[in-house]
């Protein structure tokens, strides 16, 4: 949620390397996350290769928001 | 990720020590700068740009002043290189910020109007002109280019 909410859009193969998680594990992450209506998956090509693109949603952004200012609260 | 899913986050997070919450963010502000520092790419895509235009400017300004067969030829090359690196830059591009599509835009749209101005008074005062040596057009494309450079600076400090 960290990496996602600092980009506009990252791929998912940028997400599963810096969190260093397998293909399947991240995968089930975001399909939890997007049913949760946190993440937003946009699936296209480049060139031939299929690419994965994860962004969070405006819903998923607030909360993330919420998120961190509890965890300020808590570290001040 | 996993606790986010869930409405209660917020409500989970209290549960935290002072140390714990201090090392979720972070880690937060840590992954924040993996994506600020892949903007980097956009900041390439910018000096690529920069380079093309400055290596033209260069080969027309040591050209005499009909021209020759071989700066067109060096240009053409140059235009050619610039397209397969903004290819070959463009494919490694696996995320970007908000602020990094900002300030690549940005510094496109600022380059375009700037450029055009410094193109539009190079004519106007006959900076260009068949009488004027040929490497004023390589000075007015060198202060053209510089809102490209601000851009590539940027994004390229990007943390």
């Amino acid at each position: 949620m960290a990496l996602l909410a600092a980009a506009d859009r990252a791929e998912f193969g940028f997400v599963r390397d810096h969190i260093e998680v397998s293909d399947s594990v991240l995968s089930k992450q975001m399909s939890a996350l997007e049913e949760a209506g946190y993440v937003k998956v946009h699936k296209g090509y480049v060139g031939r290769r299929p690419r994965t693109w994860l962004s969070l949603t405006r819903q998923g952004r607030q909360t993330f928001g919420r998120h961190l200012a509890a965890l300020r609260e808590i570290a001040s | 990720l996993a606790s986010v899913v869930h409405d209660d986050a917020v409500s989970d997070a209290p549960q935290l020590t002072a140390e714990e919450a201090r090392a979720a963010l972070e880690e937060a502000g840590m992954r924040a700068a993996q994506v600020h520092r892949n903007d980097r790419q956009l900041g390439w895509m910018l000096l690529v740009v920069l380079a093309v235009f400055l290596g033209a400017g260069a080969v027309i300004s040591l050209s005499p002043h009909h021209g020759s067969t071989y700066a067109g030829v060096a240009v053409v090359v140059m235009l050619v290189a610039a397209i397969v690196a903004a290819v070959v830059i463009g494919l490694r591009i696996r995320a970007y910020s908000k602020g990094g599509i900002i300030w690549y835009f940005s510094a496109i749209i600022a380059f375009n109007l700037w450029n055009a101005a410094v193109t539009s008074v190079s004519i106007l005062t006959r900076f260009w002109a068949s009488d004027q040596p040929s490497y004023h057009f390589g000075i007015s494309v060198a202060v053209g280019v510089i809102p490209l450079l601000i851009g590539g600076m940027v994004l390229g400090r990007r943390r």
